[in-house]
């Protein structure tokens, strides 16, 4: 049985009188431990598919399945679980809350899940060391750079050791060598923790670490692609 | 967690400082009006207490023309005639006094001439023991040296205020005519320092009138010059040791409305009562007041919280997105709103009470009043505990809105 599964998603915006049409009968597979690329043109429906994935946008119809359950049919408590515990999300606009330093925004998921404040900041600490921002726990997104804000929304997405992680274009404005330094480590993740990655991408060298590459066009599959 | 979320709350209020402050401000304004008019009301009402008690005492209690206090006013003309010997002798009662007012035909000493000046003056008749045992009540007469106090068996004596003793040509151990009959003076009244002083020394005794235009006889003079009394100002009545003064009274009152006495009886207690019933419709409709002002700091609390809901719409969003339960949202909105509430109430807390000592000094500079000003830590604690609900309940729409924000569509906020 695959992870999360995708039957015949569509998920459409009703804007007005015209009716945009994000997702169109999409299906997808993806199982337990698997680095997955999703590439496509802008508009082609990654994010809203990411949301869907990732508990936090229900499909217009179709059925988005999570080891086997349908998550339309959860409670919102289930699906703030879901959220809170076994999902990490990178937004593609990293999402930081502005007021908060780093560390906080990193510890803010470990707040919801009422784990001690002591063991919190070490574990912020670590992730924000794990991505290169260990000197950088106490500033505030707007003292940050582009870069080093979507490390920080990377270390945000692995606080509370999600078993899967979606990353929408996790390196979009890094350097390539900061860049292959977060792909690392979701490869790490994936390899070492038996994480399953989701991840957003232009960039081809970032296509390389997953195990599969599915091209999107116009809210659908176009071609999926097996990675040697 | 709860510490988080406070954390979390006043990152946000630090966040908008201006907006809090100005939002904080609408809040204290309400907030100081009522601590300062609730420690002023209960500041007076403990200072007239505190008086009544202290010219009362826990043992005395006042017989007056019926409707002298309540409704309908004074009946000046209500007649009672009160024969303080059969008082006396009601069961419970230790001792009893009274003052009674008659305008008399007086004539003054005569001069080196052989003239002396006549005229209509106010005669205050006193029996002897109230100056003896109630002398609290009477409040201090201060005699001229060579004055002395009316004994029991004084008759034909009087004792003249200063002014009317001026006028009257008459010192201690000259003599007045009182309606034809002759009387010797035994005392002059010290005059007064300035009027604030006389009329404070004075306690209940000259109502209203100085003591320098009054002239004192004792009391059972007056039965022999004007027959039983039906201007009785009022009858002082001690009760025997152990016995309750309200029950006293209750027997006194009845016993003498039997005998055909239009009277009623006033203790402490009542005047309390009174006192306190006065004080809490005055603080009643000042707390209404207030309570309006009050009621535009909540409204302001509440238009920025949903200023903030709808600013922090995408953090919202965040928050929810990696696990806030809807539960959260609510409780750190909430948080906030009832922290800009309790800030507000710190601030009117302390803005309150400065006020009331601030009245309460001018008071007793320009009016000679002195006012205690009651700051309890009651009133403290139920002020800051009442501001934050009072914020947080401001907060309740907005904090339910916020929770209530669907995850994606706050997400793509901008
Ligand atoms: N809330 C919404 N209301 C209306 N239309 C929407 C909404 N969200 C997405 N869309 C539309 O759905 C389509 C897919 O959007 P989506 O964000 O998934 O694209 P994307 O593939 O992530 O693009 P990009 O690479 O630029 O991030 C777009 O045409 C967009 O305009
Ligand atoms: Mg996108």
């Amino acid at each position: 049985m695959s992870l999360l599964e995708l039957r015949d998603v569509t998920k459409e915006y009703q804007l007005g009188k015209t009716t945009v049409r994000a997702l169109r009968g999409l299906d997808l597979d993806i199982a337990q431990g698997e680095i997955v690329a999703i590439m496509g043109p802008s508009g082609s429906g990654k994010s809203t598919l990411m949301h869907i994935l990732g508990a936090l946008d229900v499909p217009t119809s179709g059925l988005a399945k999570l080891e086997g359950t349908d998550l339309a049919s959860l409670s919102e408590p289930q699906l703030v679980t879901i959220r809170g515990q076994r999902i990490g999300f990178v937004f593609q606009t990293f999402n930081l809350i502005q007021t908060l330093s780093a560390q906080m925004n990193v510890e803010l998921p470990m707040i919801f899940q009422r784990l001690p404040r002591k063991q919190r900041a070490q574990l912020a600490c670590a992730l924000l060391e794990r991505v290169g921002l260990g000197d950088r726990a106490h500033h505030k997104p707007n003292e940050l750079s582009g870069g080093e804000r979507q490390r920080v929304a990377v270390a945000r997405a692995l606080a509370n050791d999600p078993e899967i992680i979606l990353a929408d274009e996790p390196t979009g404005n890094l350097d390539s060598e900061s860049g292959s330094s977060i792909l690392n480590l979701l490869k790490t993740l994936s390899r070492d923790d038996g994480k399953t990655i989701i991840l957003v991408t232009h960039d081809p060298e970032a296509a390389e670490i997953a195990d599969r590459i599915v091209r999107l066009k116009d809210g659908a599959v176009r071609k999926e692609v097996e990675h040697v | 967690m709860f510490r988080d979320f406070f954390l979390l709350a006043a990152r946000s209020i630090a966040h908008r400082k201006v907006r809090s402050w100005l939002t904080i401000i609408g809040v204290f304004i309400g907030i100081t009006a009522v601590v300062a008019l609730i420690s002023i009301g209960l500041g007076l009402e403990k200072t007239i207490n505190d008086q009544v008690s202290d010219v009362f005492g826990v043992d005395t209690f006042i017989i007056s023309p019926e409707g002298t206090f309540g409704p309908g006013g004074a009946h000046a003309d209500a007649t009672f005639a009160i024969d303080l010997d059969h008082l006396r002798s009601i069961d419970g009662i230790q001792e009893a006094a009274a003052i009674r007012d008659e305008t008399g035909f007086v004539q003054g000493s005569p001069d080196e001439a052989g003239d002396s000046i006549k005229g209509l003056l106010s005669v205050v008749g006193l029996s002897p023991e109230l100056l003896t045992d109630f002398s609290s009540f009477i409040g201090d007469i201060e005699l001229e040296p060579g004055g002395r106090n009316f004994t029991a068996t004084d008759r034909n004596v009087a004792i003249l205020g200063n002014a009317v003793a001026t006028r009257l040509n008459a010192t201690v151990g000259s003599t007045i005519e009182i309606e034809g009959q002759p009387f010797e003076i035994v005392g002059v009244v010290v005059p007064g320092e300035d009027d604030a002083a006389g009329r404070q020394s004075g306690g209940m005794m000259s109502y209203g009138r100085t003591t320098e235009d009054t002239i004192y006889v004792p009391y059972d003079v007056l039965l022999d010059l004007y027959g039983p009394a039906d201007s009785v100002l009022v009858t002082l009545v001690r009760v025997a040791e152990g016995t309750d003064v309200d029950e006293a009274a209750d027997r006194v009152e009845t016993d003498l409305n039997e005998r055909g006495a239009d009277i009623m009886t006033i203790t402490y207690t009542d005047i309390s009562d009174m006192v306190g019933t006065m004080m809490s419709t005055i603080s009643a409709f000042l707390a209404g007041i207030a309570g309006i002002s009050l009621l535009v700091g909540a409204v302001g609390v509440m238009n920025t919280m949903f200023t903030s809901v709808l600013e922090r719409t995408k953090e919202i969003g965040v928050m929810k997105a990696v696990g806030a339960k809807n539960s959260h949202v609510w409780l750190i909105f909430l948080i906030e709103s009832g922290m800009m509430g309790l800030v507000g109430g710190a601030v009117g807390t302390i803005l309150g009470l400065a006020l009331s000592w601030g009245a309460s000094a001018l008071l007793s500079r320009v009016f000679g009043i002195d006012i205690a000003v009651v700051a309890s830590a009651a009133l403290i604690a139920i002020t800051l505990a009442g501001s934050f609900a009072l914020g947080a309940i401001a907060g309740l729409w907005p904090a339910r809105r916020a929770s209530k924000l669907l995850v994606v569509d706050a997400l793509r906020y901008e």
